[in-house]
């Protein structure tokens, strides 16, 4: 009797092993630097694991410069996550080299990105991360019922850009919010209006060593970005952060405010009431006003995970039409070629902004990676008058770093 | 006279107590520090495996390299105004708490609360009242007729290290009162009698027998101070960012080695060099050793024995 209560003890034990077994999940840790963006993308992950019971993705975001500080360190550390963000280009190729990285080519299906896209990813033929998070552009956000009811519409050269500066401070309004304490704001707003000045066939031109920063029109940039700051923004911008800056424009603090797609998630977020339109920024002297556009963090996987052929099939979930039109429907634009966003008119905005005058953002390319730096610590001294717009160019110029 | 091996067995039998202590300052302070002199004698970017030998030359770089002796000026400055202000606001208001006023239990509560409470956390509570968009402070000074004082506080390059130099001030007074007070209650309250006996009015018996006995609060305070203001980070980086704004102008070693070996953002890593935050680092550490030594030396050679 004994013998056999022992037996069925064991057996059921096996048994419950065995189920357990079965039933094992695999986590995957995975970090991304918009924690604006959790409750959509809890819910893209929501949606992949009811599909996948045996993946969870433990998702962990960090907010701004601290993401770049603690991956790097973790990196180094051989401790950071399964799935982690990067932007295309130099800091991928970087990660790749460092041998940080798994080579995804032919593990993960690209085929249904959009040329752009596919292209931004494919080094040398090899893809080592994919735009699960989509892209986005770069314009300017303005408050309709604050043009509305000033009776204004969008500028879309300098000249009217100015002109309304004036107007909007005569009557009260701080005409532009930007957030200029780490100088990445900044940074957009000087790609775009050298974008207006060079178009993207001036950018492959500027990359080849044919165009310069230093050019008397591209100055021209670089004057209009001083005018903007030293005449148009709201009091304090050189110490305002980035959560400030974004709390104001969306509070109606300022009338118009330069900003990406995804931003606008973080807006309605603030302020649902918020009622906001999109142009591309205001061109230099009489050229084509410009956007920049971008591929949001690719995500990559650890070298060192442990169960990569999980990791492979969340992203390829995520580059799925299914995911991509939550992606699209609830953050920001998609690189997928077969989805359009259902109903999100700021997206339909941007889309049309960029079709205008669109440019890539200089980061992601390894002749103008190290000029976002440049400007980036440099924008502060323009602005304040310590710098000459010909020093500011000067700088940046030194920054392109030319092929041989 | 010589000791047999079991004498000397036992007078080093001591040692055996030491070696815990010593094996766990060993791993924790020794080796990371020769671990990363070792790493500041190469190029190492924080990424990759690219690493070369490259000997002192982050060294000597550092020495023609501007960033690094414009954040220690602006250390520099805050050590100076912090130490001047401590050694006065502090010394004064110790006096005054040393005549144990009624409530004094709540005053030392409230003056010592900084102290305790997070510099980033009080940091952000500061960044908030000083935006001259949604702060309290500027408001504030418009509402009792100061206009004029409203002003631009972090945006403007000659009054942003002023605010840096006050928020850390309102920070560490807490501990300039606590060691005044310590050092107050040592007084010997028989000198000040026999001094008042003397004839001595209130003024010499503070500046001729108490002051004096305060030389070792003194000491340890200026000290104290000069570690904590060279090392400033966390203030810095939460009311001005990683860049110092504006363009700089309340940039700190702190700031300037966290930037150079982590990067000011995620966009880009193309200005970060580990290494040379590293070396960078190690200088500031060797420098200011030998700048306390100093402080010691000479603040020692003026205590009187008490």
């Amino acid at each position: 009797m004994k013998k056999r209560v022992f037996r069925s003890l064991v057996t059921a034990a096996g048994l419950a092993f065995c189920a357990n077994q079965t039933l094992a999940e695999t986590t995957l840790t995975m970090w991304h630097q918009h924690p604006e963006w959790k409750s959509a993308v809890e819910a893209i992950l929501d949606k992949f694991e009811a599909a996948h019971p045996d993946i969870k993705i433990d998702l962990e975001e960090i907010a701004g410069t601290n993401y770049s500080a603690r991956l790097n360190t973790a990196l180094a550390a051989g401790e950071a996550p399964d799935l982690f963000g990067l932007p295309a280009g130099p800091e991928t190729v970087a990660a790749a080299e460092a041998g940080y990285i798994t080579d995804l080519t032919g593990k993960v299906d690209v085929a249904n990105l959009r040329d752009a896209a596919r292209e931004a990813i494919e080094t040398n033929g090899q893809v080592w991360g994919v735009p699960i998070l989509g892209a986005y552009s770069v314009g300017l956000y303005y408050h309709r019922d604050v043009f509305e009811e000033n009776g204004l519409t969008p500028p879309s050269t300098q000249a009217e850009f100015l002109e309304m500066c004036t107007t909007l401070k005569d009557k009260g309004i701080t005409p532009m919010v930007v957030p200029a304490s780490d100088g990445i704001v900044p940074s957009f707003m000087y790609m775009m209006l050298t974008s207006s000045v060079m178009g993207a066939d001036g950018f492959a031109d500027l990359r080849a060593g044919k165009r310069k920063f230093t050019d008397p029109d591209m100055v021209d940039a670089a004057r209009f970005l001083q005018e903007i700051g030293q005449n148009c923004l709201q009091p304090g911008a050189l110490s305002t952060p980035y959560v400030e800056g974004k709390a104001l424009a969306a509070m109606k603090r300022g009338a118009m405010m330069p900003g990406g797609s995804a931003d606008y998630v973080g807006y309605k977020e603030i302020n649902p009431n918020v009622d906001l339109g999109v142009v591309p920024f205001p061109a230099v002297g009489d050229n084509a006003p410009s956007t920049v556009t971008g591929l949001e963090y690719i995500f990559l996987v650890n070298s060192d995970a442990e169960d990569k052929d999980a990791a492979y099939t969340f992203l390829n979930w995520m580059l799925s039409e299914e995911a991509q039109q939550m992606v699209v429907d609830t953050i920001t634009m998609t690189t997928h070629k077969d989805v359009t966003p259902s109903e999100n008119r700021i997206l339909d905005e941007f889309t049309s902004a960029a079709k205008v005058n669109d440019v890539r953002v200089f980061y992601e390319l390894p002749e103008t990676g190290n000029v976002w730096s440049v400007v980036q610590q440099n924008v502060a001294a323009l602005f304040l008058g310590e710098m000459s717009p010909e020093d500011f160019a000067q700088a940046a110029q030194d920054a392109v770093k030319i092929a041989n | 006279m010589q000791s047999n091996p079991k004498n000397r067995r036992s007078s080093y039998s001591h040692l055996w107590f030491v070696l815990p202590g010593l094996a766990f300052f060993l791993a924790v302070m020794i080796f990371p520090i020769l671990f990363a002199f070792g790493l500041s004698m190469t190029d190492w970017s924080g990424l990759g495996n690219d690493v070369s030998f490259i000997g002192l030359a982050n060294y000597t770089e550092i020495l023609g390299y501007w960033p690094y002796y414009r954040a220690a000026l602006h250390n520099a400055a805050i050590f100076v105004a912090i130490l001047v202000f401590q050694h006065t606001v502090g010394l004064y208001i110790a006096v005054l708490l040393n005549e144990k006023p009624r409530f004094m239990e709540f005053y030392r509560t409230v003056l010592f609360l900084p102290v305790i409470l997070s510099l980033v956390a009080t940091g952000f509570v500061w960044t908030l009242m000083l935006s001259p968009n949604i702060g309290l402070i500027n408001p504030a000074l418009r509402s009792v007729g100061l206009d004029f004082l409203a002003l631009q506080w972090l945006s403007n390059p000659t009054s942003a290290l002023g605010v840096v130099i006050a928020v850390t001030a309102w920070n560490s007074l807490g501990w300039a009162i606590i060691i005044y007070l310590a050092g107050l209650q040592n007084v010997s309250e028989e000198l000040r009698q026999a001094a008042a006996m003397d004839g001595a009015n209130t003024r010499q018996i503070f500046w001729r027998v108490t002051f004096p006995q305060l030389s070792p609060a003194f000491t340890a305070l200026s000290v104290l101070t000069f570690i904590g203001t060279f090392r400033t980070f966390d203030v810095v980086y939460v009311l001005t960012g990683p860049l110092g704004a504006p363009n700089f102008s309340t940039d700190v070693l702190g700031t300037l080695i966290y930037r150079t070996a982590f990067g000011s953002s995620s966009f880009s890593s193309a200005e970060i060099r580990f290494a040379f935050g590293v070396a960078m680092a190690l200088l500031t550490m060797l420098v200011m050793a030998v700048i306390c030594r100093l402080i010691l030396k000479v603040l020692r050679a003026r205590e009187i024995e008490t």
